[in-house]
């Protein structure tokens, strides 16, 4: 039994010497990650990073919805008064620091700021063919991010380099919007600079969409002439599809009037309710849908976004644009048979942009409905020109052509044109805006950029509401200032 | 030659002193009961000679001199001196009595590498003998500390199999508060407590405070849970002994829900007041309906059998066992839930050499299950509470739906039915050791302890129908797939699902250590360990699912014959590893067993920690005081015994996992409608981040009163944890990424542990019984993070957050809106704050803040799930062949907050709806009924929160035990029957199921998803031996 000794001391050197203290060290590979310290090595790298860039514009749902919604044009609906608070606050005008749908629009649009300088941040690792093109597309996806942010909250902290550390948190204060404006159109200049005309995959931007939306932004802080030359380039580019419903259908998608699309896909069937952005589906589609839906063409939804009733009649006769935009699910019940219930603000009308319809989502059906967010259509780059060119005083006849291709294609002729010139003009235009882009995400942002919210608005209090307000949790970690009356 | 010599040295000196030198033998019983004592260990005092007694009490020494005194010791006996007189020897046969050790002072127990006499521990521990275990029978050895143990608070569920939350001296952390278990030296968790049969437990310990704790380092922080199992007896015949029962469980309290007419009518008056029609004309068309309680709650049995031998010769001794555990849901039954075990233990122990000892442990456990949803909305008790109520079970052969409900909620018969699913676990558990006797005193212990874990699981979700529109909906009424054809004539279908997965465990610890007991002037007693621990745990699992079951049938279920294409098919993975390193040492030290000291050091690495810290250090140092061996104290009356102890030290907790700057390669974008994969930064690390570092302080007494019928022990504690692991609520505008983990808190806990015992006799009842008292106080002291909280959980869709981690409150506290009564007219609405759809009927919210508007800012504590303290009551009676058990249990001050109503508008409503506000001076508690809760009457407020104070009648067992000529006659050695009820009564003013409510995790506690109930449980069993 004198082995037995050895064999204990065999045990003993061994396990001592044998791999001692780098036993507890540990590698990223030993549990199959990649870390940052070996990426933005390859061209594939940055590809990669830039479909992350992109991916966050999927998880901006809310703020399509909160476009109608914390307008005149619809109610928040749901399923009962409590349903989605933060939503129903907003459609009431009594909304406050504290709401989960803000903060996570807040967050998001941060996320996506955050991507695309994580990418400038990499920009000068390695040098490739199609590098200047490819960061014309982030610096677009910035410039769109930063767009959001101001609508929505008007000063926000503005930072370019790089992605924020966990060490800059609560460094940073808000940078007056002005100033972000102005990197806002930097960044859209840049992209204009090295984007190409046209892209070979649908959904990528190219050098029109970065004029199109540099027109907005110019328009939103009132700078007429310099919009409409920027919207002039875009003139012509794209062309209006003649039967206006069809473009908001599944094979209207990416047609020859969209400028700007958030693009989603049924091709997966993942989700996960704690992260119900995650998916590559459209979660604003089944929100809008009729409760307990049984019946043909549409699928059942929560009953949220509902149009007005005053929306619905506001139409004029003739107006294409009234069915296609609205669906009366008391008229479509009675003559298709199908049944539904009634959901909290129940007003007889649905959101039929974006509304499920049968057989478009995957198999797991609420968070992957394929429904592409419309961002920018030709027919708004018109009446975006046709406003630069009135208000400017540069053209009204310009203006009123650009109004009048809308209308004719709405209501099937000329004989709605539009002759008026001036302020009447003006009235016009935006009242055009509303029948033609309604339900888009523009509405409330159109009635506060032209001082008529707190006249449409239920509620709505002028010098508090033309903003939301800074999220609690952001006030409350980061030090930031809150918006006047919140 | 020297032996020889010797020899005749004795016979030589004996013979010129007149003492004769010869053999003596004689027998060992117990003065009680008369049960032959096998294993006593007997010693000449002053030589190295004695001797063992045998299967039958019997022990024969030989060259034994009369007048010398005899040493009689046995574990849970009073050591006998017995000096022996010559007419004793001559006698050839005497019989010894030995008492019962009642206080059981001297019983060893296993610190950790390492045991002690429970009379020489300066720290703070609690023991649970096999007895206490045995009595109440439990499925998990857990369960039975309840009570049993002072400073442990354990809340149970009565979910087949599932884990308890067990929290020993309080809350602690955030990131984590189960204790570390120890298996017969093997590290493992409760988790692990699964798969072991508490037959085979001998004792369990629970270290609490940092004194003992320590050895095991960064592990210990939530205290130690030391479990020794059974093993043999060296030179004793197999014993075999075998158990069985066979019990009925029962759920003996439902809530009360509105029956079908009060439905009805309740549904009218909420429509009407929200503004439209009646729903149902004919409310008496519907009288009482279904009661969806009593159609899923079933009397549901529970087995246990278990069969061990046990033995040894002179070099070995083995003890195996084979036990069988099943217990079937009180919900629905065993058809859908279930819970079996299987259990093979081998403990083995041989003599190698003349000083190496091999232990080999071996436990082998199977276990199957089958589940329902539990503890949410989707889960059947939700649905039995919250469905329409007017709907038939079953109509026309297939289960009722509702038309109305449209959102989660399901005929929970339905659901039962639609339910697939199957767990298979195979778990080996054990170890192997050496001990090595280097020489006198000095043991090297050389361990390899291992646990090996085989999980598989297999759901399947079938096409299933609840009504057209439902959203739990993936069928046709005939369960054929629906099928859809857009506009453009494209057709999908929905499909059912099969799932399958396969997860592996493996952990590993070798342990090198060796023990040196001496002595320095025989007072000045060591007792001293050192030596090292290295392991490894890693995991990892794959699971893949597809579509297109066959026959949509559960027999098919299995993704091999699911025929879903290559796009239907989807597969994951995950794996980890961790591995760790220790070195540890320990001093214990006393002084005559008068004066005691001890100190403990562990330095702990691991693979969790960050770059920058990657070994923690945790000393440890007690000191006692036994002032009852003064000598000034002889003259003190009453008082036997007087010790006091106290203890200092550090801990720790290391519930991280590594940290790296990763790039997430989860996200993607659509491009020309392809999904297309891209990536962003997934987390950012941390390289400073260590382990929670706790400071905790003990102090404790102990005394025996009235001849030691009467023993005390009360203990205080104070644990402070300082670098609290959190991960962060940074900036927002840093976007979405997981930030890292850091040591930014602080807290701190202080309570009162307290045991009072009795054991007594008055004629022939013999009584013994225990009182334990357990507090602890917990208060997050900081939390260095942006905005002082961290959310815990919370409930219902929408969802409504309710628990807290917040600096300057009790950890996972209860947070929401305070009711004031009700508004009853529109004046009390307009002079109170601003509260945004408030009309008369609804509830009225207290403006906390007063800034004259209610939102968000007015939540404040509205409620604490934990209880002030817990007391445990055990009570044992024998009287000749029959004993009695009994056991209670109160938990006061803790709250429970209700989180299983869905407040649909068709889902059913509770029975205090009846008594609602419908007018000026009707109801100044229960809001209106309406379809339109404008004033959010139902966002989380002290409305749902109920005391959840309880006191529980734990079990009850009673015994008989036949007489020995009866049993002789049966060829048996021992037989015992006995009835039990389990969970006989309880007391409380809870409205729920069960006042007692454990969901897994610390800050899930206390909310009442629906919990699973405990059942009551009768049963009857038979323990033999033979």
């Amino acid at each position: 039994m004198k082995n037995l000794k050895k064999i204990l001391l065999l045990i003993l050197v061994t396990s001592l010497f044998n791999r001692c203290t780098d036993h507890v060290d540990y590698e990223a590979i030993e549990g199959y990650q990649i870390t940052s310290e070996i990426y933005f090595q390859q061209e594939a790298d940055y590809d990669a990073a830039l479909v992350g860039t992109y991916d966050v514009l999927q998880w901006l749902f809310f703020n399509i919805q909160l476009g109608a919604i914390a307008s005149e044009i619809t109610l928040c609906g749901g399923e009962s008064a409590t349903d989605y608070i933060g939503i129903q606050q907003i459609d009431d005008m009594t909304h406050y620091p504290e709401n989960n749908v803000l903060r996570q629009i807040w967050q998001f649009l941060y996320e996506g700021v955050n991507r695309a300088n994580y990418m400038e941040e990499n920009k000068a690792n390695i040098d490739f063919e199609g590098k200047e093109a490819m960061y014309g597309e982030v610096y677009f996806l910035r410039a769109y991010y930063y767009f959001e942010l101001v609508k929505f909250f008007g000063d926000v902290p503005l930072f370019t380099e790089a992605r924020l550390t966990a060490g800059q948190a609560g460094t940073l204060m808000r940078t007056p919007k002005d100033e972000v404006y102005a990197q806002i159109e930097l960044d859209l200049q840049n992209a204009i600079a090295s984007l190409p005309n046209s892209q070979s995959q649908v959904g990528r931007v190219n050098k029109y969409t970065a004029y199109a939306l540099l027109g907005k932004v110019l328009l939103y802080q009132d700078k007429f002439a310099e919009a409409a030359s920027a919207l002039d380039n875009v003139i012509g580019v794209y062309s209006l599809v003649s039967d206006y419903g069809s473009q908001f259908l599944r094979f209207g998608e990416n047609g020859p009037e969209s400028v700007f699309e958030i693009q989603y896909s049924n091709q997966s069937n993942w989700y996960d309710w704690g992260c119900a952005h995650c998916s590559e589906g459209n979660y604003a589609i089944i929100m809008n849908g009729p409760r307990g839906w049984s019946g043909p063409e549409y699928a059942q939804g929560w009953s949220f976004n509902v149009p007005t009733e005053e929306f619905y009649n506001s139409f004029e006769e003739g107006d294409s644009r009234r069915d296609a935009t609205v669906l009366d699910i008391e008229a479509f019940a009675a003559t298709t048979g199908a049944s539904y219930t009634e959901g909290y603000d129940h007003t007889g009308y649905f959101n039929n942009k974006y509304i499920p319809r049968a057989g478009e989502s995957g198999g797991q059906t609420e968070l992957n409905y394929l429904t592409n967010f419309r961002i920018i259509r030709y027919s708004d780059v018109l009446l975006m020109a046709a406003e630069a060119y009135n208000r400017g005083g540069i053209d009204d006849g310009l203006a009123q052509e650009f109004l009048n291709q809308v209308r004719r294609r709405a209501f099937g002729g000329d004989d709605n044109d539009i002759s008026a010139s001036g302020s009447a003009l003006t009235d016009a235009i935006w009242e055009e805006r509303k029948f033609e882009l309604s339900l888009e995400g523009h509405r409330f942002f159109d009635l506060v950029r032209t001082g008529r919210a707190s006249s449409l608005i239920a509620g709505f209090v002028e010098g508090k509401h033309e903003v939301f307000p800074i999220p609690q949790q952001e006030v409350d970690i980061s030090g930031l200032t809150q918006n006047a009356g919140y | 030659m020297n032996k020889i010599f010797f020899n005749f040295f004795i016979s030589f000196i004996a013979v010129l002193t007149g003492l004769q030198a010869q053999n003596l033998s004689g027998s060992v019983t117990d003065s009680e009961d008369g049960e032959p004592l096998v294993g006593v260990n007997i010693v000449i005092q002053g030589q190295n000679q004695g001797a063992v007694s045998d299967f039958d009490g019997n022990f024969t020494i030989s060259n034994f001199e009369s007048g010398s005194t005899l040493v009689f010791s046995y574990v849970g006996y009073k050591t006998l001196n017995l000096k022996i007189s010559p007419t004793d020897v001559l006698s050839d046969n005497i019989s010894v009595l030995m008492d019962k050790d009642l206080s059981e002072l001297d019983e060893i127990i296993v610190i950790g590498y390492g045991s002690q006499k429970l009379s020489d521990i300066s720290g703070a521990v609690s023991t649970v003998n096999a007895d206490a275990i045995e009595a109440s029978s439990p499925v998990r050895v857990e369960d039975a500390l309840q009570g049993q143990a002072s400073g442990i608070n354990i809340i149970s569920s009565g979910s087949p199999g599932s884990k308890p939350t067990v929290l020993i001296r309080g809350i602690t952390s955030y990131a984590g508060n189960d204790p570390l278990v120890i298996i017969d030296g093997i590290s493992a968790s409760i988790d692990d407590l699964n798969s072991l049969n508490p037959n085979d437990v001998k004792s369990v310990n629970v270290l609490k405070d940092a004194a003992l704790a320590s050895i095991y380092g960064v592990k210990g922080g939530s205290g130690v849970i030391v479990i020794t199992t059974k093993s043999g007896e060296r030179n004793s015949e197999t014993k075999f002994t075998f158990s069985t029962s066979v019990g009925s469980q029962q759920v003996v309290k439902t809530i009360d829900v509105l029956n079908a007419s009060e439905y009805a009518a309740i549904l009218n008056e909420a429509s009407v007041n929200a503004g439209e029609g009646i729903v149902f004309p004919n409310i008496s068309d519907f009288g009482v309906g279904s009661n969806w309680q009593d159609e899923v709650l079933v009397d549901a049995p529970i087995v246990n059998h278990s069969i061990t031998a046990s033995g040894g010769s002179e070099n070995t001794s083995y003890y195996v066992s084979a036990g069988y555990t099943g217990q079937d849901g009180v919900v629905a039954g065993g058809e859908k839930s279930f819970f079996n075990r299987t259990n093979f233990t081998t403990n083995f122990n041989t003599d190698l050499s003349e000083k190496t000892k091999l232990l080999i442990n071996t436990n082998y456990s199977n276990i199957k299950g089958k589940s329902l949803a539990e503890n949410g909305i989707t889960s059947v008790l939700s649905n039995a509470l919250n469905f329409d109520p007017t709907v038939s079970p079953f109509e026309n052969g297939t289960f009722g739906i509702s038309e109305t409900i449209t959102q989660e909620i399901v005929n929970p018969l339905a659901q039962i039915d639609n339910t697939y699913n199957e767990n298979k676990v195979d778990k080996i558990q054990g170890k192997i050791e050496l001990q090595y006797e280097l020489m006198e005193n000095l043991n090297i212990t050389s361990r390899f302890g291992y646990t090996y874990v085989n999980i598989y699981d297999k759901g399947f979700v079938p096409f299933q129908f609840y009504g057209t529109g439902h959203n739990q909906t993936n069928a046709n009424p005939d369960l054929t797939p629906i099928v859809t054809i857009d506009s453009e004539g494209n057709i999908t279908s929905t499909h059912n699902r099969v799932f399958e997965g396969n997860t592996n465990f493996f952990n590993y610890t070798y342990e090198l250590y060796g023990n040196y007991d001496f002595s320095i002037n025989e007072n000045h007693n060591f007792q001293t360990v050192a030596g090292f621990s290295i392991g490894e745990g890693k995991g990892s699992n794959i699971s893949a699912t597809n579509e297109d079951v066959p026959f949509n049938s559960w027999d098919y279920a299995d993704v091999s014959a699911a025929t879903g294409n290559a796009t239907q098919q989807t597969s994951g993975s995950w794996q980890y590893v961790n591995r760790n390193l220790s070195y540890f040492g320990r001093v214990l030290y006393d002084y005559n067993e008068k004066y005691y000291a001890s100190f403990t050091v562990r330095v702990d690495g691991s693979t969790s920690f960050g770059k920058n810290n990657k070994f923690g250090f945790f000393p440890s140092a007690s000191i006692g005081w036994v002032v009852s061996k003064e000598d000034f104290f002889d003259e003190m009356p009453v008082l036997d015994y007087l010790k006091f102890r106290a203890s200092y030290g550090t801990l720790g907790n290391d519930n991280i996992n590594p940290q790296f700057s990763l790039i997430s390669t989860f996200p993607s974008y659509v491009f020309s409608g392809t999904i297309t994969p891209g990536s962003s930064l997934g987390s950012i690390p941390n390289d400073d981040v260590s382990w929670e570092n706790q400071v905790q302080m003990n102090v404790g007494i102990d005394t025996r009163v009235f001849n030691d019928k009467v023993s005390l022990s009360v203990d205080y504690f104070k644990k402070t944890v300082d670098d609290l692991l959190f991960s962060p609520n940074l900036s927002l505008y840093l976007g979405v990424p997981s930030y890292p983990t850091t040591n930014i808190g602080s807290t701190e806990s202080t309570g009162l542990d307290a045991t009072i015992s009795l054991d007594t006799s008055v004629g022939g009842l013999s009584i013994s019984s225990d009182i334990n008292f357990t507090t602890a106080e917990n208060e997050v002291i900081s939390i260095n993070n942006g905005d002082k909280y961290i959310w815990g959980a919370g409930y219902g869709i929408p969802y409504r957050n309710i628990v807290r981690f917040e600096e300057g409150f009790s950890p996972g506290y209860f947070f929401g809106y305070v009711t004031d009564g009700i508004f009853q007219t529109q004046d009390e609405v307009n002079n109170h704050a601003t509260q945004n759809g408030a009309v008369p009927g609804d509830i009225r919210f207290v403006d906390v803040n007063g800034d004259g508007i209610v939102n968000d800012n007015d939540r404040t504590q509205i409620g604490d799930p934990f209880p002030d303290f817990t007391i445990g009551w055990n009570l044992n009676l024998d009287y000749k062949a029959f004993d009695l058990s009994l056991f209670a249990y109160a938990s006061v001050g803790n709250d429970i907050y209700r989180a299983y109503e869905r407040n649909l508008n068709y889902t059913n409503r509770f029975a205090s709806t009846l008594s609602r506000w419908t007018g000026p001076g009707t109801s100044f508690d229960e809001p209106r009924v309406t379809f339109v809760d404008s004033n959010n009457n139902s966002r989380a407020s002290d409305r749902y929160i109920e005391d959840g104070s309880y006191l529980r009648i734990k079990n009850i067992q009673l015994g008989y035990s036949f007489p020995v000529s009866l049993v002789d006659v049966w060829g048996f050695d021992e037989v015992r029957a006995y009835v039990q009820v389990k969970n006989a009564l309880t007391l409380t003013d809870y409205s729920g199921y069960d006042p007692e409510i454990s969901v897994g995790g610390v800050l899930n506690t206390g909310i009442d998803y629906g919990t699973y109930p405990q059942p009551r449980i009768w049963s009857m069993g038979v323990n033999i031996k033979f």
